[in-house]
């Protein structure tokens, strides 16, 4: 189509537009459509920019979960894991909670480093797969997944079936003989502390890349 | 091809209105009660001309052939308008937040007066509504109902799918019992697993990292507002397709002969 | 479809349009019907099966066996079967992505003009094969119990056995679901197909005495319990070796032959032979 038009100049000017200023480019008809055009995005983008940062941008405010105390460190066996249920969000009942599996870190079993976050090793209950509620069991020493055939070993390593990660778990701190737990973090086959992520998300080799966590829920720096 | 295209007239059993100047005659009380209900009909139709929009969809033709394979797409819908009604009358009960949603279902299911049997409807009204998409997809693909010039409408059918789909996921944690909690978190989890993006998904959808209160009302709005209003509007928009581009005839109905009368006519 | 084929369709089409009735009234009684009938469906199952509601949502639960709803039983399914980790993103977003484009894109990709289905054999044997599948892979979610529980009935020569034997049995049924030897092993319709052999006929391959050596002392991967003790670990070896093939068919026409096929193990094979 452009084609067939002949060639014309850029400036209004030339082309012997009525009232054309020296040197412009821009036709009045084009600066109103561009006006027109303008003004519905501006009214429309501002409701919906609104709108959209509502409905979107609260998940990426930070929720700090805190420590809580789940009792006394002579209660926490270092040969078997007791479950502590504790409460991350007291308003919501039941679901605001989540259950950890605590035992004394042993240093016969635990290869990694010890720090002052491992004392007591607390393993989330959530399945590193798809989020089913696994289960420690003493007879086999091992977790136990009821969805997808999950298993994890004694340090909640995957053992069998689907899952991507170990278990994730939370840092724990012994405040005055007492064991606090705290944020929850991501491990990698090797135990190292990732930020913490959602299930099914893997950690090895590019994992880490291509799953990021959010930002604003983070490990304890320099861990 | 500039000939005007004829809507099908109207059957013999309605009768026109009466206009000014035709000859009068002696009526009852039911005849003039015949005649209110006409001139509001009129009156409605001088102002929108809906009459016409009618006989175009009531009156259409439907090819030879048509058997009851072709009521499943209407079964669908009435299964997805059971869902609208009953969801409607259940939210007038429900309270979505996370200590009191269950609460509600309890007291929905035990104290409403029919409240289990609506309850029920609605819970077994999904299951049949996706038994009938199945149903009715399947119908499409083996009629070969999907080629030219139906290609769109497919299209729209696989989104009102999907839609159906997430229905279903998002209804589902809405009772907050065990059931619906620990599907909707593996369903949640399931989301997340696409890379880069699929960290965020979840995020966005629960109101946070995790199953809470937020969740519960984000699921209850898209249940009852989001994907009910896409579904409405793709559902007139698949039959505003299905009426201008007419039903399929089962495959293997071939026309007869076409006779000489009717040849004369499509000339 | 090129033109031609398009222009042809049209004509035919018109055709059979023409000869064929109004929506109104033929039709549409058709349609109300098919509406009473899902109706009353609807209105039936919700009499027969109502909106019962399981417990209030509990995050920390360790003993809950989620299961989805009927109709994503086969994502489920697909959820057990797909074992290696790397390829949970397949089942989890790759093969439902994958499903959906093609679905969306079948007209763009589907140029044959025909439309009988037993002349586009390659498009219906593929909707059929897809169809069998779905049916295929919802039947194996549905059945699958969960690895915490057995719900294996006692084989014929326990239920003819003394109350002793019984209460034993039902004991060894609990404590080998409780040490969760269905983590690894399939045992009936509960538990998973590996790493570990399937246990549903394990009676017929190990003894009473072999087994209770294998749980003590066991190859790896698979734990020692040991730490059960003697006594438990005596139930879990009674009721394992009681898990044989056949089941209740065999038991049953063995009351026949003196009860003796379900005593000893070598007993079915010669009495083939009259």
């Amino acid at each position: 189509m452009s084609d067939r038009r002949p060639a014309q100049s850029k400036y209004t000017i030339d082309r012997g537009i009525p009232g054309a200023f020296e040197g412009e480019t821009v036709t009045r008809r084009r600066l109103m459509v561009f006006a027109a055009n303008a003004t519905a995005g501006v009214a429309i983008g501002g409701v919906a920019l609104a709108a959209t940062g509502f409905a979107v941008g609260q998940p990426f405010v930070e929720v700090d979960t805190g420590w809580h105390d789940v009792g006394p460190l002579d209660e926490i066996p270092d040969d078997t894991y007791v479950p502590r249920v504790i409460t991350l969000d007291p308003k919501t009942g039941q679901v605001g909670k989540s259950t950890a599996y605590l035992r004394k870190r042993n240093g016969t079993v635990d290869k990694e480093p010890a720090d002052k976050w491992n004392q007591v090793i607390a393993i989330s209950s959530r399945c590193m797969h798809m989020g089913c509620p696994a289960r420690y069991v003493q007879a086999a020493k091992n977790f136990v997944c009821p969805c997808h055939g999950g298993v994890y070993d004694f340090r909640g390593e995957v053992a069998a079936g689907p899952p991507v990660r170990p278990l994730d778990r939370f840092y724990t701190r012994v405040v005055d003989g007492r064991v606090q737990v705290g944020k929850r973090f991501s491990v990698n086959s090797q135990i190292e502390r990732f930020s913490p992520r959602p299930p099914g998300q893997p950690l090895d080799g590019i994992g880490q890349y291509l799953f990021p966590s959010r930002p604003t829920q983070r490990k304890i720096p320099g861990t | 091809m500039a000939k005007l295209k004829l809507l099908p007239s109207l059957p013999v059993g309605l009768r026109a209105p009466t206009r000014p100047g035709d000859p009068v005659e002696k009526k009852g009380p039911i005849g003039h009660a015949q005649d209110a209900g006409i001139h509001a009909v009129d009156w409605v139709d001088e102002r929108t001309s809906l009459s016409g929009t009618m006989r175009w969809v009531m009156f259409r033709p439907i090819p030879k052939g048509t058997n009851w394979f072709y009521t499943l797409g209407t079964a669908t819908m009435v299964a997805f308008i059971n869902q609208v009604i009953t969801g409607i009358v259940l939210g007038m009960y429900y309270e979505p937040s996370a200590t009191r949603a269950y609460e509600s279902m309890k007291y929905i299911n035990n104290e409403v007066f029919l409240g289990e049997f609506v309850h029920g409807m609605h819970r077994w009204g999904s299951t049949v509504m996706v038994v009938l998409i199945f149903l009715h997809m399947a119908r499409t693909f083996f009629f070969g109902a999907y080629k030219y010039p139906r290609e769109l409408n497919w299209v729209i059918g696989v989104v009102l799918l999907v839609l159906t789909m997430l229905m279903s996921v998002t209804g589902y944690l809405l009772p907050f019992d065990q059931r619906a909690y620990w599907a909707s978190v593996v369903a949640m989890n399931i989301a997340g697993n696409a890379p880069i993006v699929g960290p965020f998904t979840p995020d966005i959808a629960l109101g946070g990292p995790d199953v809470t209160t937020l969740t519960l009302s984000r699921f209850y709005l898209i249940h009852m507002m989001i994907i009910p209003g896409a579904l409405i509007g793709l559902i007139g928009a698949h039959l505003y397709l299905v009426i201008k581009l007419g039903t399929t005839a089962p495959p293997w109905v071939r026309a007869d002969k076409v006779s000489a009368g009717l040849k004369e006519h499509q000339e | 479809m090129n033109q031609r084929e398009k222009e042809e369709y049209l004509r035919e089409y018109a055709v059979l349009k023409a000869q064929g009735k109004p929506f109104f009234p033929y039709i549409i009684v058709k349609d109300g019907v098919m509406m009473i009938v899902v109706i009353g469906t609807i209105m039936l199952l919700s009499l027969l099966l109502g909106g019962e509601l399981t417990a209030k949502a509990d995050a920390t639960t360790t003993t809950y066996a989620p299961r989805p709803e009927w109709y994503y039983f086969w994502a489920f399914e697909l959820l057990r079967v797909v074992k290696p980790p790397y390829l949970v993103g397949l089942a989890t977003v790759g093969i439902p992505t994958i499903s959906i484009l093609l679905l969306i894109l079948l007209p763009f990709y589907d140029r044959n003009p025909e439309r009988h289905p037993l002349r586009r054999p390659i498009a219906t044997t593929t909707g059929i094969f897809l169809i069998g599948a779905m049916f295929f892979l919802s039947y194996l979610g549905a059945e699958a119990g969960a690895p915490s529980r057995i719900e294996l009935g006692p084989p014929p020569a326990i239920q003819e056995a003394d109350q002793a034997t019984q209460t034993k049995w039902d004991l060894g049924r609990k404590l080998v679901a409780q040490s969760s030897c269905g983590g690894c092993h399939k045992i009936g319709e509960n538990g998973n197909d590996g790493p570990g052999p399937p246990l549903t006929e394990i009676g017929d391959r190990l003894k009473e005495g072999a087994i209770r050596e294998t749980l003590i002392n066991p190859t790896a991967p698979m734990p020692s319990f040991a730490d059960l003790g003697a006594d438990q670990i005596d139930k879990m070896a009674f009721f394992l070796s009681s898990l044989k093939s056949g089941g209740e068919d065999e038991g049953a026409s063995a009351t026949g032959a003196e009860g003796g096929g379900a005593e000893s193990e070598g007993g079915s094979a010669p009495s083939k032979a009259p």
